[in-house]
């Protein structure tokens, strides 16, 4: 048990670091606020319009949707590339190799910590931005929600692992802020963050099948509106589940390697 | 006359000169310097994608053909290249004058307007042009519309105008940085993100979300009327002819704050 303290401690100094800079928070949700707005006018033109061009959503469920796919993607925002990229740099990296803690699980007690504050301000707007456009889709029942939790805690360790591996980069580079806006662009696209896979052509929708994202935003989104049958659904969560272990088993081995190659700043 | 024309000169001198200085402490590191590129690159593509995907199954967004839409996207991207590579600087004036550095831009004989703005680079702005600009072409060669000399040099005006108002409003914006004392204002992030809204065509949006992109923050300006005006839609070709005064006007008013958060500073420590 005392194992699992020391990471609790760290998880809250993330958090409280975080409410330091609560500017930032603000303007990390404000980015996706009039995304979501320009999201939702869209859909609802093309809706009135053409009903039959939904993929098989119906209005309210294109909604629940795009707002589940921006709760699932304000999670977890405050951990990204650069900061690991800015330890490894500046050497701060070699404070955290020398304390007698699992790496990779400090890194992840960090980027759980904010979650509470980065969810209760995304349900916040989410709310308004629902009540506004006239209510969406709730989960389609009672099973579903649950899984659909479930799946979204998946998403959310898949997320860190992600960003975990894509960091080991940073043994490279220093230009993390680029990295961190590529992957957030290939993320976006093939997760389904910015229009259901469903839309997709069949060639895109193979490649997205094979790729991990779809498990960030696709797999729970769909969970939770239930749209997928329940043999559907059993293997995507299992195909979601596998790629979050992968992920963190490969960022495991990735940082093996490249820690014994590490040379601090000043040898 | 030629007396008058000298300081504008050397101003802008002054100021390619501090921008190359920038430049080269990006360029010294070459893979960074790629991995912006193409970093801004994928983005667009991104972008692209979603909206061929959407345009799969229908053929217009309230008349608005693909071409039509993509075009608005570009002009979008283009204009926030052009912000980034150029005028990148005024992103970091809150956290100039937060902590103080802004002095060492009063007491140096060169407009702190352009100290301001030469004092970063962002080089992803290169990317956002190439690929805007390729996207444009695209959309150009896949109108129906006879070009003519006019309208090319309209074309010109109008791509100028709207990088324009974008810089203004990041100008303006980043001033509330003299009132707000904080290194990181959200005011010109939340006018910034407005810029989402203006990638669709300004009908699909209500009457409240329309007067704000097309009044209060004129984002309207920046690509759904020169896009009208580029494809020649009636409709909504004439109000394009504004963009050059609407780009003069939030220039001068962006100035004017500036000049007037100038006025307001009083270094740190106090």
């Amino acid at each position: 048990m005392r194992g699992v303290t020391k990471y609790v401690s760290f998880s809250k100094a993330s958090l409280q670091i975080m409410l330091v800079y609560k500017s930032s928070l603000a303007v990390n949700m404000i980015g996706t606020v009039f995304y979501v707005i320009a999201m939702f006018y869209l859909w609802q033109t093309i809706f009135v319009n053409q009903p039959g061009a939904m993929g098989g959503f119906t209005w309210p469920e294109m909604k629940g949707y795009i707002l589940v796919s921006f709760l699932l993607n304000s999670v977890m925002t405050w951990y990204d590339e650069w900061t690991m990229g800015r330890d490894i740099r500046e050497g701060l990296v070699a404070v955290d190799l020398a304390r007698p803690i699992d790496f990779q699980a400090k890194r992840f007690a960090d980027a759980i910590g904010p979650i509470p504050i980065e969810l209760f301000s995304a349900l916040v707007v989410a709310a308004v931005v629902a009540v506004a456009f006239g209510g969406v889709a709730l989960p389609a029942d009672g099973t579903h929600a649950i899984l659909f939790i479930l799946s979204a805690v998946l998403a959310t360790i898949t997320k860190f692992g992600l960003v975990y591996c894509v960091s080991m980069v940073a043994f490279w580079t220093t230009g993390m802020t680029g990295i961190s806006v590529a992957r957030m662009a290939i993320q976006n696209i093939f997760s389904g963050a910015l229009i259901p896979l469903v839309f997709f052509p069949g060639w895109l929708r193979s490649i997205a099948a094979v790729l991990p994202f779809q498990g960030l935003v696709s797999t729970p989104a769909l969970t939770y509106l239930g749209k997928m049958d329940w043999p559907t659904t059993v293997l995507m969560l299992t195909v979601q589940a596998a790629w979050a272990a992968g992920l963190i088993l490969l960022g495991r081995l990735a940082w093996r390697g490249a820690s014994r190659a590490v040379t601090i700043n000043g040898g | 006359m030629a007396d008058r024309l000298r300081p504008v000169r050397r101003g802008i001198y002054l100021y390619f000169r501090l921008l190359g200085q920038q430049m080269k402490s990006i360029l010294a590191y070459q893979a960074d310097f790629v991995v912006l590129l193409f970093s801004a690159v994928v983005v667009q593509l991104a972008g692209f994608l979603f909206i061929w995907t959407i345009f799969q199954r229908i053929p217009s967004i309230n008349g608005w053909t693909f071409w039509q839409v993509v075009t608005m996207y570009a002009l979008i991207f283009i204009t926030e290249g052009v912000g980034s590579l150029f005028f990148e600087g005024t992103w970091m004036l809150g956290w100039l004058v937060w902590s103080g550095q802004f002095d060492q831009m009063l007491v140096r004989p060169v407009s702190p307007i352009i100290q301001v703005i030469a004092y970063r680079v962002g080089f992803n702005g290169l990317g956002n042009i190439v690929t805007g600009f390729t996207l444009i072409g695209l959309g150009i060669a896949n109108s129906s519309v006879q070009w003519s000399a006019g309208r090319v040099l309209m074309l010109v005006v109008l791509v100028a105008s709207a990088a324009t108002i974008r810089v203004a409003l990041n100008l303006g914006t980043a001033a509330s940085g003299f009132w707000i004392r904080n290194p990181w204002s959200m005011v010109p992030m939340f006018v910034h993100q407005l810029g989402e809204l203006a990638k669709y065509p300004i009908t699909i949006y209500s009457l409240g979300v329309q007067a704000l992109i097309v009044v209060a923050i004129p984002f309207a300006f920046v690509s759904f009327f020169p896009t009208a005006f580029i494809f020649g839609l009636d409709a909504w070709s004439l109000p394009a002819l504004l963009t050059p005064f609407v780009a003069v006007y939030c220039l001068f008013v962006a100035v004017s704050i500036f000049r007037r958060g100038m006025r307001n500073y009083e270094s740190s420590g106090h």
